[in-house]
């Protein structure tokens, strides 16, 4: 058996920038620094329903929402669909924290909640096309979405026992809002919305304190640097788009008042958003 | 039986997160500090290079694996396995056709599922078996029959890999995954097998006066921003906000008796630790 230099075995086919390297080395950061990211779905909307704040309201919020979800569709307007969580996810990671659990045990029980809204969805969106799309699945979403259907997902992201302890406290910093960012941002998506029960982020949360104000233009930049204590979106949202290579914009509707989802979906500047400069 | 809370529209089960926005730093302070429970405490975790050990083929491996065995004899062991160089041609030709960071991620765990079935095959003889993730929680299983479990270290984050901060590559490769495995598992000693005899304070290839450091925190290396480094830089950051395993060493796999020197607490390679052990 031919061997390199340094004893490992070696044939030149295998031979790159990366060979031999550490994937730590400074000296990489450059390598296919100039080769353009390809979108995979860029037509595609990602679009999260919240958990605590639409599916915990049941038919009253939910029903409105999903007539102009179909409206959508019909319009030829593409879109995968993801869950939040809501109140049961507060209460296991409630319950968990008691119990001394690791984080990634809690976020391992917090998947369980937006697959049950994912598929409480599909029932209701299934004559319309409604499919639930488990992680497994994502690499048949261009089929999916050419027959017409509508791609229901758990907005978590799949890291569940690989959720790392987060800087502070022990709630899993990566939840439904990251998951469907994280989503977008590979999929190099359209552009990603967050149906809330508030048109946006506020300078603190509205349903505490009266006196919060809309903010219909952030910048994740400033809101990170500015320590304000709630936000409309998980703070790990507002990190990943200051190094995201496509998604530097994420929209937040109240889809509580009639007609904003699918506004937003038409690309009309309803809502509000937030934004990313960058790095340039 | 708890009944439900109403009143806003939502239907909440109570808890101590109930209408929480699981965003506020207030909040999330809160659940800082306290003990956190091991799944499967008593285990030796050990972490097996790609590049570095399984591309060196039978002239390091095999005397590492008769190590192994030998020392499952008296240790409740997990050997995890990286992907090496074939990982590195993945990147390299993923990176030239501008696949996202998600792509990257989602395609190199191939890679490392072709080494852990070597590794498996191998320590079949004596007890070795794969460990997927869907059998993360059968592990005291395996132990209690006295089985070797052996997986991979990518974590299963997938499309859902966050954007690095700097360069193209994922940040969490299989150093990370497998940290974050121990640290759930509360894994008593973490070791990294690798070609190198430590940490050093300079490339010793190109500095003579490069000293190893027996131990080192991982905050210090971080400070010390080395142009490279054995171990991949995310580890750091994950031995620092680690709440059960705080620390993992690093050893010369072509120098197999480094391994029970190891395991028996030796300060054989580099000791990696948190530079304060637990968490206020």
């Amino acid at each position: 058996m031919s061997r390199d230099a340094a004893g490992r075995i070696w044939t030149a086919g295998l031979d790159n920038v990366f060979a031999g390297q550490t994937t730590s080395n400074v000296a990489l950061y450059e390598a296919y620094a100039d080769v353009p990211q390809v979108r995979v779905l860029p037509d595609v909307w990602i679009v999260k329903i919240g958990g605590q704040s639409i599916m915990d309201r049941g038919r009253a919020a939910v029903f409105p929402i999903i007539e102009e979800l179909i409206q959508a569709r019909d319009e030829g307007i593409q879109y995968v669909l993801g869950t939040g969580g809501g109140t049961r996810a507060r209460h296991v990671y409630a319950l968990g924290l008691d119990l001394e659990l690791p984080t990634g045990m809690l976020a391992k029980l917090g998947s369980g909640v937006p697959v049950q809204n994912a598929r409480m969805l599909q029932m209701l969106m299934a004559r319309n096309g409604g499919i639930v799309v488990y992680h497994d699945d994502f690499e048949k979403l261009p089929l999916y979405l050419k027959t017409g259907c509508i791609p229901i997902t758990s907005g978590m992201p799949p890291f569940e026992f690989w959720e790392k302890s987060p800087d502070v406290g022990r709630l899993p910093a990566n939840r439904t809002d990251a998951g469907m960012f994280l989503l977008a941002e590979f999929l190099g998506a359209r552009g990603v919305l967050f149906v809330k029960d508030e048109p946006g982020l506020f300078t603190a949360d509205p349903k505490k304190d009266p006196k919060a104000t809309l903010i219909p233009e952030a910048s994740a930049e400033d809101l990170l640097a500015s320590g304000q204590d709630d936000l409309i979106v998980e703070r790990v949202v507002l990190e990943y788009m200051t190094r995201a290579r496509h998604m530097r914009e994420i929209r937040i509707v109240n889809g509580l008042e009639r007609g904003q989802v699918l506004a937003a979906l038409r690309g009309e500047p309803v809502g509000s958003v937030i934004r990313s400069r960058g790095r340039g | 039986m708890s009944s439900f809370v109403t009143g806003d529209g939502r239907t909440h089960m109570p808890s101590g997160l109930m209408r929480e926005s699981l965003v506020s730093k207030t909040l999330i302070a809160a659940t800082e500090g306290g003990r956190v429970r091991p799944m499967v405490p008593g285990v030796k975790f050990i972490a097996i290079g790609g590049q570095s050990i399984m591309d060196r083929g039978a002239l390091v491996l095999l005397p590492l694996v008769e190590a192994i065995a030998a020392l499952a004899k008296r240790h409740k062991m997990v050997i995890g396995v990286s992907g090496g160089s074939r990982s590195r041609h993945t990147l390299a030709i993923g990176l030239d056709l501008g696949l996202p960071i998600g792509g990257l991620a989602r395609i190199v765990g191939s890679i490392e599922e072709q080494n852990r079935n070597i590794l498996q095959f191998l320590l079949a003889p004596h007890g070795g078996i794969t460990f997927i993730k869907e059998h993360f929680q059968d592990l005291s299983m395996f132990l209690a029959g006295g089985l070797i479990p052996v997986c991979i270290g990518q974590p299963p984050y997938h499309f859902w890999e966050p954007p690095p901060e700097q360069g193209r590559l994922p940040e969490n490769g299989a150093d990370v995954g497998l940290f974050l495995m121990a640290e759930l598992i509360g894994a008593e000693h973490m070791v990294f097998v690798k070609d190198v005899d430590g940490v050093y304070d300079a490339d010793p290839r190109k500095h003579p006066g490069a000293r190893r450091m027996a131990e080192v925190t991982a905050a210090e290396l971080l400070a010390m921003n080395l142009p490279d480094l054995p171990v991949e830089r995310e580890l750091l950051h994950c031995i620092e906000r680690s709440r059960l395993l705080d620390r993992c060493r690093l050893i010369d796999g072509r120098e197999p008796a480094l391994l029970a020197r190891s395991l028996d607490g030796e300060a054989v390679g580099t000791l990696i630790r948190a530079s304060t052990r637990g968490r206020p």
